[in-house]
């Protein structure tokens, strides 16, 4: 029993938003008429999915049901459609328009009743408070009202244009924008008033600079100006700054016929009134495209406006690797989004990737209002499993209120990948990249994180602080080249006579004493005795300082040497001993005398 | 009181490397979560306390490269490259990211193993073997001057020298070099320094760009993977 309770409220659960999503309404575009005009009778029924089903309408004794148009449009399978009705009075009086009936998955779905009253002539319409009710639901005072300041740009226009003029057929032109930025949307509206019946009017639209031009639907509806109650047919356009510069929009031009005699219901269906055929023409508009403003993201696209949404979405989220994931990104906005760039998927890691073709449109935003949209879908194949995140994407528009760049970003998203079940060839992604067999390449990453820090550096690199060595390794040679070429000099000459006295002292014959006495010279005095004849060699010793006294006494020494040496005799170790004294003293008188 | 003071201040001086020594593991397990902008930031902050340390800008080229901002991925790569040339983990994840931009870390032409042996050193490390080198020249010559020995020895490591001080130049020309990397996803790149000049190409994120000049916002730059030079916006590139 409780489970059957339970099953029964679920059902209801399930059911009860089901039947509350279809929704019918019915409005007309005025409750009071005359016999000469006709009635617009609006239903809308929103909500219900699969084919068209037409609406029951209630008998309607007092009309003739003159046209009928459908709109549909549909979103997600769910269909909205309009069905507009052209109703003929017939009668004078009161009249009521019974609840238009729906019957839907085994539902029933009524409206509410609608009063009309039928009046012979417009006097007494005029008087009766109207209440108009416009194709796209706005509920609208049909009394004359002072044309307000807070009204959008393009109805004040329209209402400024509207109230200069009396005569019974005008046709008027206005923009929401006169200075659009590039690719900024703005609408033309072109509105051709009648307050006399006429028939068909062929409608020329106008031509456009500068400007791509989109047509936004049709709309009708009552005003009253200057006291006289007219019906207008509006025209919408969107228009779209190509460049900028200066746009022009030119005239628009309807032609009507008019009847030469009274119309009656009659002469709308045999078409037997005399007709002659008039024209309206409304004013050309010149409107200046603005440039955007520098600084643009990278993220932009093109797109100019407000109130745009952006989001991504990944379907499914849990695969495995090889399998196909759909990540769709999806834009809309108030104004046509087809002129925009396409987004562009950055590449995700660890996912083959393949765009599909970015899908725009329109559909019934809230308010009756239109929405764009504009799709983008790639298809992303993982290589391997593990768990990924779609990074958050960026999706920029330039926003002309507050004039700024504005971004737009998403919510990163999980992709759940599990190992694949399939054989090896169903994904061989990298089938040139088989290295051996059972190894396959999947893709490439960067390499993980350092996880410890400061690496050490060479020994080497210690050495690059020690500046200052260079400076003193550079003394050090400076040292060396100075000794070399000076100290080298005077430390050989300090030592001459150390070393020829040392060697005198141990002096064993003439030869060594004369050897002794010649290297003396050569080191202290630069005096190569081996090529100078002795008078050469005692000038030589003057010059450096050596008094003649002196150099007598070398004289002596020398020719006692040269006789040794050339003409050596056995003496004995007493005569080398005589000789080596005779020396060493010549070489102290030397020292003294040239130091 | 005053050793209270000093006491704290001491502390303070402690505390504050501990802090950001605690901040690299946290950053870290961030990663590891995938929270990737929280771990860069972690980052971001470490190198204020270790500005030459390869491995902190080699985590935050990882954080860069896995939030598809390659082209910051590759400066930071670069940058930990020039303070640590030899760490393969570098090298790798450097050739890897310059690759996705159709860059090469090796230029065409240039044996690889030439191009390891000219960055087995880092630039420290080289001056390093240059001065080591230049004391041992100092060293034989005077040795030779006071001695007139070790003529051969001298010869060697003088050619030795002559060597290292031209891979020296070379090395220290390239690290002066002042290059950029295109950081957004594309950079236009027109023939004078602003947008009135009109755009000649453009380059995707990850392209390597030395810097001639600099004007206002805008550098002067040279494409040496497509022979092209003209003008980028600053705030299109990464200057390394």
């Amino acid at each position: 029993m409780r489970k059957k309770i339970a099953f029964l409220i679920l059902f209801l659960l399930f059911t009860i938003p089901a039947a509350a999503q279809v929704l019918l309404t019915a409005t007309t575009d005025k409750t009071a008429l005359t016999l000469d005009d006709e009635l617009t009778l609006t239903v809308r029924l929103s909500g219900t999915k699969g084919n068209l089903i037409m609406p029951q309408l209630p008998s309607l004794p007092a009309f003739n049901v003159y046209s009928r148009q459908v709109n549909q449009s549909s979103i997600n399978g769910n269909n909205t459609l309009l069905f507009r009705y052209t109703l003929l009075p017939r009668f004078v009086g009161k009249t009521t328009i019974g609840p238009v009936t729906f019957n839907y998955e085994g539902n029933t779905y009524k409206t509410e009743p609608i009063q009309i009253r039928i009046y012979r002539d417009s006097s007494a319409v005029q008087n009766t408070p109207i209440q108009s009710v416009s194709p796209d639901g706005n509920i609208s005072s049909n009394q004359e009202q002072e044309i307000s300041a807070n009204l959008p740009p393009l109805e004040y226009s329209l209402a400024t244009q509207a109230s200069k003029h009396r005569e019974p057929f005008f046709t008027i032109a206005a923009v929401s924008n006169q200075n659009p930025y590039v690719n900024q949307e703005f609408t033309l509206a072109i509105r051709f008033y009648y307050s006399q019946a006429f028939y068909d009017a062929p409608y020329q639209k106008p031509t456009v600079s500068n400007l791509f031009l989109e047509d936004a639907g049709s709309v009708d509806g009552t005003q009253s100006i200057n006291g006289v109650l007219y019906r207008y047919q509006e025209q919408r356009y969107l228009l779209m700054g190509a460049a900028p510069g200066p746009a022009t929009i030119g005239s628009a031009t309807v032609t009507y016929h008019v009847s030469m005699s009274p119309l009656s219901a009659l002469d709308r269906f045999f078409g037997s009134a005399m007709r002659e055929e008039r024209k309206s023409v409304s004013s050309p508009i010149s409107v200046n495209i603005r440039q955007l403003p520098s600084g643009q993201p990278a993220s932009f696209y093109g797109a100019v406006g407000q109130g745009y949404t952006f989001h991504a979405s990944v379907q499914p989220a849990k695969v495995e690797a090889g399998e196909a994931v759909n990540l769709t990104a999806t834009v809309r906005g108030p104004i046509n989004l087809k002129s925009t760039r396409d987004f562009p998927f950055p590449n995700i890691d660890g996912f083959k990737s393949y765009p599909a073709a970015a899908v725009s449109g329109n559909i019934p935003g809230a308010n009756n209002t239109i929405q764009s949209y504009k799709t983008f879908k790639t298809v992303l194949v993982p290589v391997a499993s593990g768990i990924y995140t779609i990074p958050p994407l960026e999706w920029s528009y330039f926003h002309p209120g507050k004039n700024q760049y504005l971004t737009l970003t998403t919510q990163p998203l999980s992709i759940t990948v599990t190992p694949s079940t399939q054989t090896e060839k169903s994904f061989d992604f990298a089938a040139n990249h088989t290295i051996g067999s059972g190894f396959q390449t999947l893709g490439q990453d960067v390499r993980y994180l350092k996880t410890s820090y400061a690496p050490k550096e060479l020994w080497l690199a210690q050495l690059s602080q020690w500046k200052i060595i260079n400076a003193l390794m550079l003394g050090l040679v400076a040292c060396c080249v100075l000794f070399a070429s000076f100290g080298r000099k005077s430390l050989s000459q300090r030592k001459a006579f150390t070393t020829a006295r040392t060697k005198l002292k141990k002096a064993q014959a003439e030869t060594e004493v004369a050897e002794a006495v010649a290297t003396y010279l050569q080191e202290k005095l630069r005096i190569n005795t081996g090529s100078l004849p002795l008078k050469e060699i005692t000038t030589a010793l003057a010059k450096k300082g050596v008094r003649p006294a002196t150099a007598e006494a070398f004289s002596l020494l020398w020719q006692r040497l040269d006789a040794a040496r050339f003409a050596p005799a056995e003496l004995g170790a007493q005569s080398t001993m005589d000789l080596s004294a005779q020396a060493l003293d010549v070489l102290v008188l030397i020292e003294e005398e040239t130091k | 009181m005053r050793h209270g003071f000093f006491i704290f201040l001491i502390l303070l001086g402690y505390a504050v490397p501990c802090f950001a020594q605690d901040t690299l593991p946290q950053a870290e397990e961030l990663y590891r979560q995938g929270r990737l902008s929280m771990a860069l930031s972690l980052y971001e902050k470490a190198l204020k306390n270790h500005p030459n340390d390869p491995f902190v800008y080699y985590n935050i080229g990882n954080c860069y490269f896995k939030m598809g901002s390659k082209g910051l991925a590759a400066a930071n790569y670069y940058r930990a490259f020039k303070l640590n040339p030899r760490d393969p983990d570098i090298r790798h994840n450097l050739s890897l990211t310059l690759a996705s931009g159709g860059e090469r870390l090796v230029p065409t032409g240039v044996p690889e193993v030439l191009h390891r042996a000219f960055f087995s050193l880092s630039l420290p490390e080289l001056t390093g073997l240059l001065f080591a080198l230049f004391w041992l020249v100092c060293l034989y010559v005077c040795l030779w001057l006071l001695k007139r020995r070790g003529r051969w020895v001298l010869l060697i490591t003088g050619s030795l020298l002559v060597i290292c001080a031209g891979w020296w130049y070379a090395r220290t020309e390239q690290d002066n070099q002042p290059l950029a990397v295109v950081a957004t996803p594309v950079a236009e790149i027109r023939s004078g320094p602003g947008t009135n000049f009109p755009a000649s190409a453009s380059i995707a994120q990850g392209h390597l760009l030395t810097i001639e000049d600099e004007k206002d916002d805008w550098y002067e730059v040279i494409v040496k993977s497509q022979s092209l030079k003209g003008w980028v916006e600053k705030s299109t590139v990464e200057k390394i």
